[in-house]
């Protein structure tokens, strides 16, 4: 008998539903790790606020690590952000739009908010980062 | 150096059920009585017939229903000749509102007309009072306390000379608050204005007995009594007598207050249905407050930053409404996927609005929001409310722990 809990009864994009239900890469460097640049955007209309944390290592992403308050989808964003941007360098970061967010979680049109909270989130780091971001 | 955390991975075989306040499931012996009238009984294989025809079938199917009718007169306390069956509980909150204020008048503008309801009842008392706004009936919504409670005092202040009718629940479905309904019928008895209650989550539930409530008229459901889907009753008081202007048209069925072929399956299955929760009704209810009362406890000694939605010194025993702090109520209701129950009024979906009841009570849109309903009936186990409050414990444990507010990290 297949579990009720894969079953996604509420019909969410497949991508959707297994990021937010396995959600890797959720939780937050400790303070003061080295290379660590954190980002954050919240939107206001959809009450939801995303935390995305990349660890830089000799100019690209280590590791990384999202928090999210708000919707399955925008939960979805955060850990695929996460895990699509380790191993990416500065320029390939700076790449991603909210476009491909949304192709590649398949988030619909009323959810388009979500893509572009993980945009702002991505963009916020950027925004942050030193010249050198390697530690 | 980095904390990972991951979403809780316990996991249930199968769905929980707990949305009995939305519906519940056919009771055996309800099934069993029902049949002969689909398919025709084995020593009397013409059951299925026509109970307005004048033959033999037609006057034993006639039999069956007034059968029914004495059935869930006995459950409320009424007389037989009282029971209008209707097609369930919006037709009879519908027929009794637009009825009673189109029979008083109102709706030729031959006078003026007042209505007075609440503002957390039933959307289908809450648009078959709007309607009768465009039709210029003048319609107080009375505002509730934080509890959820509407004071008798409340409803007779509401009053004008112009008042027809008054229309509240005697239990609510979101919150599982109980009105004070034999207080309110006796005030507006004495003041002569008529009162017209839904008790759709109040019977089998709760003792009703309308030789000593002066209620008018009162709105009853099959499917919330372990009856069929489709059918449901009004009461309409004799003595004094409650009188109704005919919503639907036609053959003159039900004294001419509710015309069309009498569906004698779904009518006999209300009846047994109703039989049924007559004598269940101690039982049922104080097992079902047990429940409520033990999961209550458990989220409540695990999670701070709870809200007990309603009174908990009035509330009905099968029904539990919570809202959660700290979460996001769509992110909630998806995380519980093996959890089968309700943010509010019987929402199929995860994303559904926030609750005009909850908003009413004075919760912000956040917390309405991340509020589970949850219902008990009697195939509810205590097993089932153990790993339901475990479930939303790590759930909601998980998505605090996943949200940023408040993290340094």
């Amino acid at each position: 008998m297949p579990l009720v809990e894969d079953s996604n009864p509420f019909a969410y994009p497949a991508p959707v539903w297994t990021l937010f239900r396995s959600a890797p890469r959720a939780g937050g460097f400790a303070p003061g790790t080295p290379g660590v640049v954190t980002g954050e955007a919240q939107s206001n209309a959809a009450r939801s606020r995303l935390r995305l944390q990349l660890r830089f290592e000799r100019g690209r992403v280590a590791d990384a690590r999202f928090r999210a308050y708000g919707c399955p989808t925008s939960i979805a964003v955060g850990a695929w952000l996460a895990g699509w941007a380790v191993g990416k360098d500065v320029r390939e970061l700076a790449g991603l739009s909210a476009a491909r967010l949304r192709k590649e979680l398949e988030i619909p049109d009323h959810r388009a908010h979500c893509a572009l909270l993980g945009e702002d989130a991505l963009r916020a780091v950027l925004d942050r980062l030193p010249e050198d971001p390697s530690p | 150096m980095s904390a990972v955390i991951a979403p809780a991975t316990s996991r249930a075989a199968r769905t929980i059920y707990l949305d009995y306040a939305a519906t519940t499931p056919l009771a055996p012996q309800v099934l069993e009585a029902m049949l002969p009238y689909l398919r025709g009984g084995e020593s009397d294989p013409l059951l299925w017939a026509n109970p307005a025809s004048a033959h033999g079938p037609g006057y034993r199917a006639r039999a069956a229903v007034e059968r029914a009718r004495a059935q869930v007169a006995a459950l409320i306390g009424a007389d037989a000749t009282e029971i209008i069956f209707t097609s369930g509980a919006t037709e009879s909150n519908n027929l009794a509102i637009k009825g009673a204020l189109e029979f008083h008048g109102a709706l030729r503008g031959s006078r003026r007309a007042h209505l007075v309801s609440s503002r957390t009842e039933h959307r289908c008392v809450l648009d078959s009072c709007r309607y009768l706004e465009t039709q210029g009936v003048r319609v107080t919504y009375l505002k509730p306390d934080a509890l959820g409670r509407i004071a008798p005092a409340q409803v007779f202040e509401a009053l004008t000379p112009d008042t027809v009718l008054v229309s509240l629940m005697w239990v609510n479905n979101e919150i599982g608050v109980v009105y004070d309904i034999p207080a309110i019928a006796r005030g507006l008895r004495e003041r002569g204005v008529l009162f017209h209650v839904d008790a759709v989550q109040a019977a089998g539930k709760l003792p009703i007995d309308l030789r000593e409530v002066p209620v008018d008229l009162l709105s009853l459901s099959a499917h919330k009594i372990y009856g069929p889907k489709g059918v449901g009753a009004l009461y309409v008081r004799r003595k004094p007598r409650a009188r109704l202007a005919p919503q639907m048209h036609g053959g003159g069925h039900e004294q001419g207050m509710r015309s069309g072929t009498l569906a004698t399956h779904q009518i006999v299955g209300l009846g047994a249905a109703c039989a049924l929760a007559a004598q269940r009704l101690g039982e049922d209810a104080v097992r079902l407050a047990q429940l409520r009362e033990r999961l209550w406890q458990r989220l409540a000694s695990a999670l701070p930053g709870l809200h007990r939605n309603g009174d908990p010194q009035a509330c009905a025993p099968h029904l539990l409404n919570v809202s959660f702090e700290g979460v996001e109520g769509e992110a909630l209701r998806a995380s519980l996927p093996e959890l089968a129950l309700s943010s509010g009024s019987a929402c199929s979906s995860a994303t559904a609005e926030p609750s005009y009841v909850l908003r009413a009570l004075g919760r912000d849109d956040e917390l309405a929001n991340a509020s589970l309903r949850f219902s008990f009936g009697r195939a509810t186990s205590v097993e089932e409310i153990e790993c339901a409050a475990q479930r939303v414990i790590e759930q909601v444990r998980w998505l605090r722990e996943l949200s940023p507010f408040g993290k340094d990290g």
